[in-house]
């Protein structure tokens, strides 16, 4: 009568193969995101699977827990061949855990816990059984968890646990967790681990998905490294180091990217006592033509809100913003633009594409002035300008007639910042331009700044990444709380001064 | 090694191969209603002749022109239920202008435009400025409309109606009823509009992503506002197309109507999340609605019926249209892989 089994598993014996993804292929319009590739995990080890974005990682994923069905090879559990539905998932014991929570926040742990594999008895669900065995499960992982909990008030920590309680109450023998560290804080981490080191001495099969090294190094017994939808290879941790993993994720040693010092002009932009009450407090200071400013500070401390304002996407209470001599008047981006300040948006999602529609209308979107003189579209000026906005920074695609959705992050980016350069702007704010995208596209989008600087466009970078800060930076104003706290420049830039500032400043 | 990082790489011959799988795409409804219409031919000898046909267009004339303007509002993901309501105010009002007050007709006329168009900028300025939703602003206005349009006419018809509108109804132009030739060309330029100008980029652009549309310097409300002009200005020249087709002027006319009409821009293509969609898919999804009709009344289906046929095509005519878009994208998927393959010939192993 009961749905779950109740008996335990036989115990696996270390080193079998629990799960191998055999020669899978999958396409998607406009992209291959992997291409033949081989994955293996066996009893008792962590398999850590690293790549740039767009490598391919997330599509093994999905494949491996039935959400994609793949067009070529097939993926088999304990040598049976895997139905491409996360239902069939679950039942060949294959759990993930997701970036992002997937409880149902109504819902209490113990709930959630065995949510699609209630006890139940003559149709009914058990609560008490429910309550016994999602404690049983818990108490492996999280011994200080209430199941009586509203999953809602878990941290993001917290979550991820009481799905890995999830995973082991449905006596799950592989467990897939995709970038699990993202949202947690360094002791989290560490107990997160404990806990996945306890699994795999039970023999559990893990496959670890990450971005960062030091982590991949402290869990994994093997690394398999994807790029470009194929698999490089897999190896054992202990043969590897950081920069050999980094060499395989992107096919060549990385070459460090700096700015040299280059001719600086006449001020270029002039931000004077502006305050918007709450989020940014009396700011002042200038960027030159050919210099790379950068706002470095915390999360929070409101650099992007001081963007947002200088390019008059926010409206602000006081204070004056010139670029050229000329006031730039708030409360539309229109006037910057016109003024000839450009804006590489943060959320490149949410605010920098319009996903659906082309490359070329994207590329395109913030010069329909000029490519559209009396209102009506000029082929011609707008294939120049896609060609500006695309060959300047060597955006890699199909065709500029595919939906920009299907350019791998690196690239949608670098149609953003290209949007742009057909405008040539006399000043170019840039809100980390480089996050969530590859180590390649990174170098890529920072000799693109370089080359902008040099040509003499005034660039406002705001970084959160110190390799990038140290590297590009002229000049670097710290912010914290709304405020500028502090000012370095190429004589006294340091890691410590910037984390001082920001933190104490 | 051949990692192409210095040199942009577009390939051309991709657009060849797409346009077969472009012409399923926009010609999808077409099979639907050439499948329909055939089989609409075995089942009544009168389908297929040249005066059922030309009735089909005829009455479908009044909603392909105002789904022509609710195209627009949902083109930039908003939606106006107002159309029929204020279709029955300008028709209203229209007459009334004519007969009663003396305006010269153009005038009356006009003026019925202008006050649809003026509905459809309270609706906008209710969208953009009062940050109303679309749903709660354009029914408010949808109920205020027909309000006003029964008290202007105290809920009778008006009639008769000034000669010209009779003249213009039965006037044709190398054997083609006027009334359909007008409604083309208010197709063609709406389709002129929506792919060859800048406004038509900012449509797509402000209902694909109203936020990056902003940021990069377009002005989204006043695109947005300018949409719900057009569908206010197209609901009212329905209402004079009405007007004319009931020979008086009714406060009753076009009940229900914004229904129809949005299920006639749906079945067409046209996104409700906004920025998709084109006129030839609206245009068709008018005549599929039209050809369901003719059907219900060739068929002689009992009027009962009525509903339910209409309401089960349109649900299959939505199901079809998911299938289809579903053979686009695998289509599109191998398509991928073949270019991949190519490619891949050029590079050495990596391995």
């Amino acid at each position: 009568m009961s749905a779950v089994p109740s008996a335990s598993p036989p115990v696996p014996v270390h080193g079998e193969t629990l799960l191998i993804a055999d020669n899978v292929s999958k396409t998607f319009p406009g992209v291959i995101a992997l291409d033949e590739v081989t994955f293996e995990v066996r009893a008792g080890e962590v398999n850590a699977l690293v790549g740039e974005n767009g490598a391919g990682k997330s599509t093994l994923i999905k494949i491996m827990s039935g959400n994609y069905a793949p067009d070529g090879g097939e993926v088999r559990v304990e040598g049976n061949r895997l139905e491409a539905t996360p239902a069939a998932a679950h039942r060949a014991r294959v759990a993930t855990i997701h970036q992002d929570s997937h409880l149902v926040p109504n819902m209490t742990v113990a709930e959630n816990i065995m949510l699609g594999h209630w006890p139940v008895r003559f149709g009914i669900i058990s609560r008490r059984e429910q309550y016994r065995r999602a404690q049983q499960a818990i108490s492996l992982v999280a011994p200080s968890l209430s199941p009586n909990m509203l999953a809602h008030r878990l941290s993001p920590a917290e979550g991820q646990l009481v799905e890995i309680a999830r995973a082991i109450s449905e006596n799950s023998r592989v467990l897939i967790m995709d970038e699990p560290t993202t949202s947690l804080s360094g002791r989290e981490i560490e107990q997160l681990f404990r806990v996945v080191d306890g699994l795999k001495a039970q023999g559990m099969g893990i496959v670890f998905v990450s971005h960062w090294l030091e982590e991949v190094f402290r869990i994994a017994d093997r690394v398999t490294v994807l790029r470009d939808g194929r698999l490089v290879g897999t190896q054992p941790a202990d043969t590897l180091d950081a920069d050999g993993v980094i060499r395989m994720m992107v096919g060549r040693d990385v070459a460090h990217v700096t700015a040299q010092p280059r001719p600086i002009g006449d001020t270029v932009l002039r931000v004077r006592n502006l305050t918007r009450v709450g989020v940014v407090d009396d700011i002042s200071f200038e960027v030159r033509a050919g210099e790379i400013v950068t706002l470095a500070g915390l999360v929070g401390a409101g650099r992007t809100e001081l963007a947002s304002c200088i390019f008059g996407a926010d409206p602000y209470e006081s204070g004056s913003v010139e670029l050229g001599g000329q006031t730039v008047s708030p409360g539309s981006p229109h006037p910057a633009i016109q003024a000839g300040i450009g804006l590489v948006p943060e959320d490149r999602r949410h605010q920098g594409l319009v996903a659906n529609l082309s490359v070329s209308t994207n590329a395109t979107l913030a010069v329909l002035d000029r490519i559209a003189p009396n209102g009506f579209l000029s082929r011609r000026l707008e294939d120049e300008a896609v060609a500006t906005a695309t060959r300047s920074v060597a955006v890699k695609m199909a065709s500029t007639s595919v939906p920009i959705s299907t350019l791998s992050g690196g690239n949608q980016q670098k149609v953003v910042i290209g949007r742009w350069l057909a405008r040539q702007p006399k000043l170019l704010i840039l809100d980390e331009p480089t996050k969530g995208i590859d180590v390649g596209s990174k170098a890529e989008i920072s000799e693109i700044i370089i080359r902008l600087a040099t040509a003499g466009t005034a660039i406002l970078l705001i970084s959160s990444e110190m390799p990038e800060v140290l590297s590009l930076s002229d000049r670097v104003l710290v912010m914290r709380s709304g405020r500028i706290v502090g000012e370095l420049d190429r004589s006294n830039l340091t890691p410590e001064a910037v984390i001082s500032l920001a933190t104490t400043g | 090694m051949s990692e192409a990082n210095s040199a942009p790489t577009p390939v051309a011959p991709v657009q060849e191969s797409t346009r077969f799988l472009d012409l399923v795409q926009s010609l999808g409804l077409l099979i639907v209603i050439i499948i329909g219409g055939v089989m609409l031919s075995f089942g009544s000898p009168v389908f297929f002749t040249r005066i059922n046909i030309e009735n089909l267009l005829f009455s479908s004339t009044i909603i392909a022109v105002m789904a022509i303007g609710q195209a627009f509002v949902i083109l930039v993901a908003g939606i106006d239920l107002s159309v029929g309501a204020v279709l029955a105010l300008s028709s209203v009002l229209g007459v009334v202008l004519a007969t009663q007050f003396g305006f010269p007709v153009i005038i009356a006329a006009l003026v019925a435009l202008g006050v649809g168009a003026g509905i459809g900028l309270l609706n906008g300025l209710a969208v953009t400025k009062l940050r109303v939703p679309a749903l709660i602003a354009t029914l408010a206005m949808m109920s205020v409309t027909r309000g006003v349009a029964y008290l202007i006419s105290d809920g009778r018809n008006i009639a008769p109606v000034p000669s010209i509108f009779i003249e213009i109804q039965s006037l044709r132009i190398f054997g083609v009823p006027f009334v359909i030739i007008f409604t083309a060309m208010v197709a063609l330029l709406a389709h002129f509009v929506l792919t060859r100008t800048r406004f038509g980029r900012e449509i797509f652009a402000t209902g694909g992503n109203a936020v990056a549309a902003r940021l990069a310097g377009i002005k989204t409300d006043r695109v947005i506002l300018i949409a719900y002009v057009i569908s206010g200005s197209a609901a009212a020249l329905g209402g004079l197309m009405i007007t004319a087709r009931l020979e008086a002027g009714a406060a009753t006319a076009g009940f229900g109507y914004e229904l129809t009409v949005i299920s006639a821009v749906v079945i067409g293509g046209v996104s409700l999340f906004g920025g998709e969609g084109k006129i030839t898919g609206v245009l068709l999804g008018v005549i599929l609605l039209g050809l369901v009709q003719n059907a219900v009344n060739l068929l002689n289906v009992p009027p009962n019926y009525d509903y339910i046929v209409s309401g089960a095509v349109i649900a299959a005519a939505a199901a079809l249209d998911v299938y289809r878009r579903s053979y686009v994208e695998s289509g599109l998927r191998k398509r991928t892989m073949l270019i991949r393959r190519e490619k891949s010939q050029n590079r050495t192993g990596s391995e």
